[in-house]
């Protein structure tokens, strides 16, 4: 899995490609978040518009993310999760944890 | 190695499609479920019903090579495929450990569990497959789709 990240106006912004599932994939997102939490920041958009399968240890790697950047005071928000991946995050219950959206631009902005 | 079998007496309706042995490492997950996804598009499954047999064999191999394997690569963990004429699709995941009872896993979907990092791999099976069945003692699970 490629990840490419950036920051705009305070927030990381996550670009993932590729299966976000068991393995590197899962372990290199784990690494950048917690590399990003450590040096203070606190705002993550994710853009999962090409991760077209998340596992359980995807999913269990962006609970964690979240539930750590809300004690920061802050949060992990999800940009145009893939039809299969809001299907899987439903049906675990997670869905509703998570701010979705449609674009880059208007997570970034729900930040102010 | 994927390979071709022909027929199994116990299953004399299902006609086998692949019988993969891998050893227990996370990396080597992708190749066999790329491979299950590669058979089930040439059977023509719709790919709504492919994404999800897909995601439930990535499910059950993780928890063979972690739970079952310990991550340990010189372990093996085998995965059968089979289907039958009325395109019924049947997975059976098998590892070396000792098992394990399904009933003891903790509800994800509860509110002290909602935020856990993991516990949620039988779950997201028994949602995407349409019969789930563990075998005693635990170390082989078998799927079918419908």
């Amino acid at each position: 899995m490629d990840i490419s990240i950036r920051k705009r106006s305070q927030v990381q912004l996550i670009q993932l490609r590729g299966q976000l599932r068991l393995g590197e994939a899962v372990d290199q997102f784990r690494k950048a978040i917690d590399e990003a939490l450590a040096e203070g920041d606190t705002r993550f958009v994710v853009n999962l518009a090409e991760v077209p399968m998340i596992d359980s240890s995807g999913i269990g790697v962006l609970v964690r993310s979240l539930a750590s950047t809300k004690q920061r005071g802050g949060s992990l928000k999800l940009v145009q999760p893939s039809s299969f991946a809001v299907k899987t995050l439903r049906l675990v219950g997670v869905l509703n944890l998570f701010e979705v959206f449609d674009d880059d631009d208007s997570a970034v902005a729900s930040f102010s | 190695m994927p390979t071709e079998l022909g027929g199994n007496a116990e299953d004399s309706a299902l006609s086998d499609l692949i019988d993969f042995s891998m050893p227990a490492a996370a990396g080597a997950i992708n190749e066999v479920v790329d491979s299950i996804t590669e058979a089930l598009t040439r059977l023509e499954v719709p790919e709504q019903k492919r994404y999800e047999v897909a995601l439930a064999v990535q499910e059950a191999l993780a928890n063979a090579v972690v739970h079952g394997c310990g991550n340990d690569p010189t372990k093996q963990v085998r995965c059968r495929v089979k289907s039958d004429p009325r395109g019924r699709i049947l997975i059976i995941v098998s590892d070396p450990g000792p098992g394990f009872s399904p009933d003891l896993l903790a509800n994800p979907q509860q509110e002290e569990n909602l935020y856990a990092d993991h516990g949620r791999g039988v779950y997201l099976i028994r949602q995407l497959m349409d019969e789930v069945e563990f075998e005693r003692p635990g170390n082989e699970i078998r799927m079918w789709k419908y």
